[in-house]
């Protein structure tokens, strides 16, 4: 775990990069929604604040603060997925790499990288239909403050469309990258 | 298929696309999917999205990314080293000193922020090379930072306490209140090895100097004036304040445990804006960069994991694998070191997160059976994962201690660290003999 460091502190990881159009069109992604997952998470710290705030000195409970926070966290988790795969900050165990040569090393992302996207997109697909069946029978959460769920839903559902995009732009790149042994 | 095979097969897979290296989040989903499909009744497959949404979707596990944030905002400003350099004023006069107040930065820095990378990097950055520069050896100076920095999972608000409460469904304010004496008993143990090292490596330098006529930076005494000492509290007190109030909102029932990680994050980001200027788009930008790196790494993580306890729930694994720990009669200190080694073999490879989320629903029932207190179990079980965060091959703390002073070797900086593993050994075993080190607090401030 990084603790609020980046790999170049903790002296690990690396991202990886490309110039192809489909690459800069998702980086720009998701560098405005870094920014706008940015600000969800202050705002649910705001919105938290908020609440014990209103409390003791207002005298007055809100029921939607817990929910709200929820709702800001959870998208900035999800919609911020892609833009951390895409410099490799999803951790795994790397104990194997340094043993493997390099082209056989090559080979393992690439099929490490197929079993992620294969899983990321099932879970994309799944997102897409829970979100149209929250859509379809109008689901709300059972709170007495009752937002619809289809708010969390898209969001998950956006994120892991992207997360899995982002996934299959770095297996192309991959692809296209120049046989590491040669 | 019988449950043993399909909790072998289970474990075999997981394994599998573990080490082959797919990021663990995915690893646990994928690993978790597959055998839905494979072995759950159909449709099963269709909640998987919900299943992990309403998990991650808990108030209390989405406290972790406020508490990155207030401790990322803390850890990115000047704080450390001002706490570091005003504890160094009013303990210079001490024997190791230095050292102690190092130790006693990073505890009260860990108590602020709840990392122990970020801890090393924030004391450690100012703490290295002041103690270099004042004779100590590179291992010995790597070595109390490193260790100093593991209470970051330890002291509250601690992430690893957090996931640990929601695993084992215990009340997270005991767990917290729990883990401070514990904590204290390690300051102490640290911070008397660093005045015992300091003496050692004092009087070594006085024979040379003796010997040779060569001075070391050891023998030389600084002197500050009481201005000196004074002048740094108007900067590190309110970071004190910041972290009273945080624990008196929280034990005094004036926050819940999300409320305080937010009331906390815009305190710290206020502090940070008012103290340090640091208030500009520019400079929150690599705060709330990092904090959602980490947050989203974490969350994804502890989703998935969820999951994957789920389904190892439902295919009735942990279940039958509880039931065969408790069938083997083992004595309950046989089970406890077992459990513990286990941790420790799992803390080569996993973070903390994963290790709570995926072993809970087996270790937990044989340990009730066993009558061991949970709640101390919790804290026996982090100060075990905090060594997983000192000793090789993972050791998180070792790359940061070398990224900061990169020319101390790494086998100085690992031989500088190992007396400190020795010590958390130490501090289970008298945790283990007097239990209410860590169970007394909460029984006085919360009740039996």
């Amino acid at each position: 775990m990084a603790h609020g460091l980046d790999p170049v502190e903790t002296g690990q990881g690396g991202a990886s990069v490309s110039d192809a159009p489909a690459d800069r069109v998702l980086a720009a992604v998701n560098r405005v929604i870094v920014i706008l997952s940015s600000i969800a998470l202050v705002l649910a710290a705001c919105v938290l604040t908020y609440s014990v705030v209103v409390r003791y000195f207002l005298k007055y409970s809100t029921d939607w603060q817990d929910e709200m926070s929820v709702f800001l966290i959870v998208g900035a988790v999800f919609m911020s997925a892609a833009a951390i795969q895409a410099q490799r900050g999803h951790i795994g165990i790397e104990a194997i790499v340094g043993l493997l040569p390099k082209r056989v090393n090559h080979v393992r992302i690439l099929l490490v990288d197929a079993a992620s996207l294969a899983f990321c997109g099932y879970f994309a697909w799944k997102s897409i239909t829970l979100l149209h069946e929250a859509i379809v029978d109008d689901y709300h959460s059972s709170s007495t403050w009752a937002p619809p769920l289809w708010i969390p839903y898209s969001l998950m559902t956006a994120g892991m469309i992207l997360l899995s995009v982002q996934l299959l732009l770095q297996i192309v790149a991959g692809l296209r990258a120049p046989d590491p042994a040669a | 298929m019988t449950t043993l095979s399909i909790g072998l097969l289970y474990g075999a897979a997981t394994l599998l696309v573990m080490f082959a290296g797919m990021p663990i989040a995915f690893a646990l989903g994928a690993v978790a999917t597959l055998f839905m499909i494979a072995f759950m009744p159909n449709g099963s497959v269709d909640t998987i999205t919900q299943n992990v949404y309403e998990e991650m979707a808990s108030i209390t596990l989405l406290s972790i990314p406020l508490f990155i944030l207030k401790g990322s905002a803390i850890g990115r400003s000047r704080a450390g080293q001002d706490l570091y350099g005003a504890l160094h004023a009013w303990m210079h006069k001490i024997p190791g000193g230095l050292g102690i107040a190092n130790v006693f930065a990073c505890a009260l820095f860990a108590a602020m922020a709840g990392s122990s990378p970020a801890t090393c990097s924030a004391i450690g950055s100012a703490g290295i090379p002041q103690m270099r520069k004042h004779g100590y050896s590179g291992g010995f100076a790597a070595g109390i930072i490193a260790a100093g920095g593991t209470l970051g999972i330890l002291l509250p608000p601690s992430i690893t306490m957090i996931l640990y409460a929601v695993a084992a469904e215990q009340s997270l304010g005991r767990l917290f209140l729990a883990a401070i004496g514990p904590s204290l008993l390690l300051v102490t143990l640290f911070a008397g090895y660093a005045m015992w090292k300091f003496r050692r490596e004092y009087h070594a330098a006085k024979l040379q100097y003796e010997r040779s006529g060569q001075e070391s930076e050891l023998l030389r005494i600084d002197t500050m004036t009481t201005r000196d000492r004074f002048a740094l509290l108007p900067r590190v007190l309110p970071f004190v304040i910041l972290l009273t109030g945080v624990m008196i909102a929280l034990y005094g029932g004036f926050a819940t445990p999300s409320e305080t990680a937010g009331l906390g994050a815009v305190l710290a980001l206020i502090l940070i804006a008012v103290i340090y200027h640091v208030w500009t788009p520019g400079e929150l930008a690599p705060i709330l960069v990092s904090t959602l790196k980490e947050s989203t790494m974490l969350m994804f993580i502890i989703g998935m994991s969820l999951l994957y306890s789920y389904v190892m729930s439902y295919l009735h694994i942990s279940q039958s694998t509880a039931e065969w720990i408790v069938s083997l009669h083992l004595s309950r200190w046989i089970l406890l070191i077992t459990i513990l080694l286990m941790v420790v073999v799992l803390g080569f490879f996993l973070p903390p997160v994963s290790i709570i989320l995926m072993t809970a629903p087996i270790i937990l029932p044989p340990l009730r059976v066993a009558q061991f207190d949970l709640i101390w179990f919790g804290v026996i079980m982090t100060i075990v994962m905090e060594m997983g965060l000192i000793h090789p091959p993972v050791g998180l703390n070792l790359f940061v201690i070398k990224n900061i002073a990169p020319d101390i070797p790494l086998r100085d900086v690992i031989w500088g660290v190992m007396p400190f593993v020795g010590l958390m050994i130490v501090a289970v075993v008298i945790l283990c003999v007097f239990p209410e080190i860590a169970t007394w607090f909460p029984d006085v401030i919360m009740g039996k």
